[in-house]
């Protein structure tokens, strides 16, 4: 095992922080939403723990280059089918489905 | 988070010194790398909690571990610290990770 995981950078040198304010796109409220409707008390999917090792478990490069919430909907994805609410094939069956219809829509 | 109570003797009182421990972290670990090692003292006890190193993986989280909240020099957790010497640095600790200096007890 390694000493420090791939988040725990705390003190290694880093570049300045981008520290500007941008409204929330869709896809991050969406994202949002997904993550609050599957770990809230109702449904209990995963706990915030479990989020966290799941976002951990990034690659070095991974976790250095996705977005903050790109990094939440990988590991919402990840948590559900280890806590198999759904398969890996029927999120791959449905996100084809999407693709063809988004193909349909532009031509 | 849901905090326990604690029993009597079973955790560090505010004002012990501690020293970080260097264990390899957990596959969920919730103590930064940089204060492994580091000698503080506790202000704060914060009470019993699930072990969010277990709770990561879809279990209960027991045995439920005291956390305390430990203050640190800022010159002794960074080199050549630049800083005031009065500079600190707090941050939440569970008990597996932290050893009570020589005299320290519960």
């Amino acid at each position: 095992m390694t000493e420090r995981k791939v988040n725990d950078i705390g003190g290694l040198p880093a570049g300045p922080v981008c520290q500007d304010e941008h409204p929330s796109t869709l896809h991050e409220k969406r994202v949002d939403a997904i993550l609050r409707i599957l770990s809230g008390p109702k449904l209990e999917a995963f706990s915030v723990d479990a989020m966290r090792r799941a976002i951990e478990s990034n690659t070095e490069e991974d976790y250095r280059n996705l977005g903050y919430y790109d990094k939440w909907i990988r590991a919402v994805r990840d948590l559900i089918i280890e806590q198999q609410v759904l398969s890996r094939d029927e999120i791959e069956a449905r996100v084809e489905q999407l693709r063809e219809k988004h193909k349909k829509v532009a031509a | 988070m849901t905090a326990f109570a604690i029993r009597p003797g079973q955790a560090l009182p505010v004002g012990a010194s501690v020293r970080v421990r260097k264990h390899p972290p957990e596959q969920h670990c919730r103590t930064p790398f940089y204060l492994r090692g580091i000698e503080g003292e506790i202000t704060d006890v914060m009470g019993c909690f699930r072990d969010p190193s277990l709770l990561a993986f879809h279990k209960p989280g027991l045995p439920l571990r005291v956390l305390y909240r430990v203050r640190f020099k800022q010159a002794d957790v960074w080199p050549n610290y630049s800083g005031s010497p009065k500079d600190t640095v707090v941050a939440d600790i569970y008990d597996h990770w932290i050893e009570p200096l020589a005299g320290e007890k519960a």
